[in-house]
């Protein structure tokens, strides 16, 4: 039995290791485009800052693959015959498989931008390693840069380039940053920290139109209020989407949508093809669709998916949502609903004073529904399983002791949070 | 990529064995080699009213404690266990460790160093030399080794030794802090730091035992007391000269910052065993790990953190010093230093990638 995944990334080296787990004859092989190794996509920011080199963003060490016998071929996969098994590569190799997994992750969006196709240099994306050389290779000919878009990869190339001393704009379209993931205060603490650290963060703006200087190198962008911002660099970092293109014309009778289309076993519409990760997408029961395009659910994803190459019936079940990111120095963990909390819940928020430090507990029908917490660590599980449980918002800080998870000696206070819940407990009353 | 500049450049070169990297070993080591070896350093020690080469050595050695510890405090000002622990390491040098033994010798006491025990200091338990010494002196040396030591291990790990009172963790986590990340991190080494640690504390427990035989028995027996005289030099000169010394911090700039504690140290060997049986570890925060790697790349024992964050595993390993480094660098706040009373198994993980990891299940 020959199992062949398309994409080195998390979810398809985690289902390459799943199916040697489980199976130790069979034949494996991972097909890759951007890289001879699997790396941590996670990590580019710290190769871009010096902080690590990029062999230490690989999670396993190289001759791992040879002790799993995971055969790894670079090359880009550019064709899907699924009557006669095979993947065409674009240098026209041919490989043959038995179970095919697609997990090519997803490609960053073209941005809209009037005047984009005047400029030849100079415009750069954060997701990939060739992304990441772009960025290098300009950003010491770079005074001004502009990033575009306020999602976390947004961020971090703004990090990145504030580390290498380069003055940064950073437009965010929304009236607060990231209101899919935070409400206005939290939007507030983040956005003085980074202007705090030297950016120019301008809220409910985004790029009009970019023009290209004489030698074709980006030179300034236009927002939408008509503001002109010199740069030598553009971060477009507007979001990222499936990487299917290949495959709209290469895979005959693969159902695409916005990625591949697959059921809750992750099979996709042709015979012996799975798909995980990024550029999977399923069918919620209440008919929309879903794509989950973290770290945590790539990985969840590849296992689970190869549990299902290997012949498990079990359907894939998405648990409570929980992500983790960081902005500048502040630490952010959110658990269930938050900014998508059902109308008519109630929300506890409180800043500690003097930190940007914040917790928000939200409520609905006596049950606590979801979390954010910024500024200070805690272990998700506790929450996950107070959520599980249907505990009430007061259970929840009674208890918030139990899932801190700050380094030693320097616990956050939780009287300022309890005094705060009991005098709006009393307020309510 | 490097920070443009010169000064960036040279910053990237001296941290990443660079030219001026092998340059600075070469000047450490040469230094060593002079102390150890040589009268040399007894002349500018003189010059500045000190009585002995080995005393300029320690004012050396709490000067570069104390600048590192400085920097490092305001490096990671914002996380307390890093500066109170600093605050300690700095302490301990410039008491413990310096003044208080220069105060003993002032005061026609023997020159005895609170902060140090056998078998880092084999002195310690050296028959003819500490039953020289007044009986206070050879409790403290007795019940430190036997009680203390293994006492405060079970509790609260090795740490409480290695990274806050130590003199040679202390120059590793203060002016060592710039090439912390250069251990390496391959399975290969953690074999090989097994055999030669154990190596030495194998060696350093027969040498005990030699010295008391030959204390007890010598009289009757001059050729024991021959051979152990001669075993007694040969690991004064390979283990406390070269290794600890020459080696251990001439290769800083090279090797990292713990090649000494890491491969060498009996010390450490013997804490590492009470480690693994007592209440320290390094607790895992499940399903959080993003695999980045940066708790790997900046532990000074070259220990291959992610490979248990990103198994979903608290672990406890017996090199670790508990320098809490790989927590405070883990972007996503992960991983957790703690003393605990069971050490119960982490509820099943969602996802577990046992097969990769086959080979870290033989120890
Ligand atoms: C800068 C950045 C930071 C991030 N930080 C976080 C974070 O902190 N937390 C978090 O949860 N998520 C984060 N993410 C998202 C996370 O990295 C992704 O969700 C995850 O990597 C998806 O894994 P995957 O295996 O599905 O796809 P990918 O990691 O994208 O891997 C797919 C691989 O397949 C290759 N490929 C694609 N098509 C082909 C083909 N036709 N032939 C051959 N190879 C192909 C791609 O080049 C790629 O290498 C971040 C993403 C970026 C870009
Ligand atoms: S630093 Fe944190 S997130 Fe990164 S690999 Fe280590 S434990 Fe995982």
């Amino acid at each position: 039995m020959h199992y062949v995944m398309i994409g080195n990334g998390v979810a398809g080296i985690t289902a390459a290791l799943k199916i040697r787990e489980r199976d130790r004859h069979a034949r494996i092989s991972v097909i890759g485009g951007e890289s001879d190794y699997f790396f941590s996509r996670t990590a580019l920011m710290y190769a871009f800052m010096d902080r690590m080199n990029p062999r230490d963003l690989e999670p396993y060490e190289r001759k791992s693959y040879d002790a799993q016998r995971i055969e790894r071929i670079r090359g880009w996969a550019a064709g899907l015959d699924a009557n006669r098994k095979i993947v065409r590569l674009d240098d026209g190799r041919e490989i043959a498989y038995d179970r095919l997994l697609l997990a090519g992750g997803s490609v960053p969006n073209r941005a809209p931008w009037a005047g984009l196709d005047t400029v030849r240099d100079g415009v750069v994306q954060f997701v990939s390693l060739q992304n990441l050389a772009d960025c290098e290779r300009l950003t010491p000919s770079t005074r001004q840069a502009v990033v575009a878009g306020g999602g976390l990869i947004g961020v971090e190339l703004v990090e990145c380039l504030v580390h290498h001393g380069v003055e940064v704009d950073f437009l965010v379209r929304d009236s607060w940053y990231w209101p899919v993931a935070l409400n206005r205060e939290e939007g507030a603490i983040v956005s003085d920290h980074i202007r705090h650290c030297g950016v120019r963060l301008h809220l409910e703006q985004e790029v009009d139109r970019v023009t290209a200087g004489a030698d074709g190198r980006v030179s300034s962008v236009r927002t939408n209020k008509g503001v002109e911002f010199p740069c030598q660099l553009l971060g477009t970092c507007i979001g990222v989407r499936p990487a299917i293109d290949w495959l709209k014309s290469g895979a005959p009778g693969l159902a695409l949508g916005r990625g591949i289309k697959v059921a809750d076993d992750f099979r996709a519409s042709l015979p012996d093809v799975w798909a995980a990760g990024d550029c999977a997408e399923f069918t919620r029961p209440d008919g929309g669709s879903l794509l989950e395009q973290i770290w945590y659910s790539a990985k969840r994803q590849g296992e689970s998916a190869a549990r299902a190459m290997l012949g498990d019936t079990a359907a894939y079940r998405p648990p409570l949502f929980y992500n983790s990111a960081k902005f500048f120095e502040i630490e952010y963990t959110t658990v269930g609903e938050v900014t998508r909390a059902p109308a008519g819940a109630t929300t506890f928020f409180h800043r500690v004073p003097g930190k940007d430090a914040s917790i928000r507990i939200v409520e609905n029908e006596g049950a606590v529904v979801g979390v954010n917490l910024l500024g200070s660590r805690w272990n998700h599980k506790w929450f996950e399983k107070w959520i599980a449980e249907r505990r009430s918002m007061a259970h929840v800080v009674a208890n918030l002791h139990l899932a801190q998870f700050d380094v030693e000696f320097g616990r956050l206070a939780l009287e300022s949070v309890r005094a705060a819940f009991q005098s709006a407990e009393r307020r309510a009353a | 990529m490097i920070k443009s500049g010169s000064a960036h450049s040279l910053l990237h070169d001296v941290k990443n064995r660079g030219i001026s990297a092998w340059l600075l070993a070469a000047i450490l080591t040469g230094f060593y080699l002079v102390l150890y070896f040589t009268e040399w350093l007894a002349v500018p020690a003189r010059m500045i009213g000190l009585e002995s080469k080995w005393t300029l050595y320690g004012l050396l050695y709490t000067l570069a404690v104390t600048a590192g510890g400085v920097h490092v405090i305001r490096k990671y000002r914002h996380n307390r266990y890093q500066v109170i622990r600093t605050c300690v390491v700095i302490f301990v040098q410039s008491v413990f460790a310096f003044s208080i033994p220069q105060m003993l010798k002032f005061l026609h006491q023997p020159e005895y160093y609170f902060s140090y025990f056998w078998p880092l200091k084999m002195d310690y338990l050296t028959p003819s030399y500490i039953f020289s010494l007044p009986l206070p002196y050879i409790l403290y040396s007795f019940l430190g080794s036997a009680l203390l030591v293994p006492l405060l291990g079970a509790l609260f790990g090795k740490r409480w030794y290695c990274s806050w009172i130590c003199g040679c963790g202390g120059l590793a986590n203060t002016f060592g802090e710039p090439w912390r990340h250069l251990s390496d991190k391959s399975n290969a080494s953690w074999r090989i730091e097994r055999v030669t640690v154990h190596a030495v504390l194998g060696a350093s427990l027969l040498l005990t035992a030699m010295l008391f035989i030959s204390w007890g028995a010598g009289k009757t027996n001059p050729a024991i007391v021959q051979w152990t005289a001669g075993f007694q030099s040969f690991y004064g000169l390979m283990v406390s000269s070269m290794l600890a010394g020459v080696v251990g911090v001439g290769l800083y700039p090279l090797g990292g910052t713990r090649v000494w504690c890491r491969f060498f140290c009996p010390m450490a060997a013997l804490l590492g065993l009470v480690q693994k049986v007592g209440r320290y570890r390094i607790a895992v925060k499940e399903n959080m790990c993003i695999s980045c790697g940066m708790c790997s790349k900046y532990c000074e024992m070259g220990i291959d953190v992610r490979s248990y964050a990103q198994a979903n595993e608290s672990f406890t390993r017996a090199s670790c010093v508990g320098c809490g480094l790989c927590a405070e660098v883990c972007p996503r706040g992960v991983l957790r230093l703690e003393n605990v009373r069971t050490q119960a198994p982490q509820q099943a993980a969602l996802v577990q990638i046992e097969g990769i990891r086959a080979d870290r299940r033989l120890v």
